[in-house]
């Protein structure tokens, strides 16, 4: 929070590189809701990533970078992240299918992330967005869409 | 119909927020560490729904193929680096990127996979990304 640290490429690289990821997890967290249950497809993936985790935070001890502790508040990301599972799969099997439910919610996403960045939410540092980022989002977006609902993918 | 819109729109909603808090843990301690904290916080939360709801063992999960349950490794390393980028390129910018991965490799994927589509859709979106990511890129390169 004392300074915005300069964006470089290998940041951009690191979050493009994320969005690779959930397409593998779409891929396996997919084929186990095949054979098991909706719930067994998201307890699953949970329970071998806080393994994975807890090994490598005792492998490699991550340094805390401040010595002050967060709020409580900040340790509720995996209870959104849950909810985010059974929001999804309850559209998913209405009217809007699966292209219908990512769509809306690619606009849920960046509503929230533009908001957040414009107030600074939750502590992380504020930054208003320029029009080149309303741009290069624009064409995301567009891109995302045509992929969606005329690439047959997904 | 106005109900699962409103899901919809809120399980993105929820994907922004679930990254807001996890770059704030991050913030106070590191990416890992707040990786590993949504997923243990995670999982507490689905048990908790699984025994309240029940049917977690239903179907023949024991006969998915072994990788299917490589997702929590793959997942770990997405929290870990969403959890970093968001403290140093914003929650927006982390958000298209992510977006724009995830749209050009699902369209690799499938491309590998061999499922049919319309190639000159599937190449005008990735097409269009890629634009969204140069303007975007070059406007933090020369500010």
């Amino acid at each position: 929070m004392t300074e915005k640290p300069e964006p470089r490429l290998i940041h951009f690289l690191g979050a493009f590189g994320a969005g690779c990821l959930i397409t593998l997890m779409l891929l396996t967290n997919g084929t186990l809701a095949q054979y098991g249950s909706l719930m067994f497809s998201s307890w699953v993936p949970h329970l071998t990533g806080t393994a994975l985790a807890l090994v490598i935070l005792l492998v490699l001890r991550p340094a805390r970078t401040s010595p002050k502790r967060p709020p409580l508040w900040a340790y509720l990301g995996g209870v959104s992240g849950g909810l985010t599972v059974i929001a999804t799969s309850a559209a998913m099997n209405s009217a809007l299918a699966l292209s219908g439910t990512i769509a809306l919610g690619l606009a849920g996403q960046i509503v929230f992330s533009l908001f957040a960045d414009a107030r600074g939410l939750f502590g992380l540092p504020q930054r208003m967005p320029k029009w080149r980022d309303f741009a290069g989002l624009g064409l995301i977006v567009a891109g995302a869409l045509v992929i969606i609902f005329f690439g047959g993918a997904v | 119909m106005i109900l699962f819109v409103s899901l919809a729109v809120g399980a993105g909603l929820l994907v922004g927020l679930s990254r807001q808090l996890n770059g704030r843990l991050a913030l106070s301690t590191s990416a890992m560490e707040s990786s590993f904290w949504n997923h243990i916080v995670g999982l507490a939360f689905v048990s908790v729904l699984a025994l309240t709801i029940g049917g977690l063992f239903e179907g023949a999960p024991m006969e998915a193929p072994w990788w299917a349950y490589l997702g929590g490794p793959i997942g770990f390393m997405f929290i870990a680096a969403g959890s970093w980028a968001i403290n140093r390129i914003g929650a927006a910018q982390t958000a298209m990127l992510i977006i724009a991965g995830q749209m050009i490799s699902s369209v690799l994927l499938d491309a590998a996979m061999g499922i049919s589509g319309s190639i000159w859709a599937r190449t005008l979106g990735v097409a269009l990304i890629l634009g969204g990511m140069w303007v975007t890129r070059t406007a933090k390169a020369k500010s």
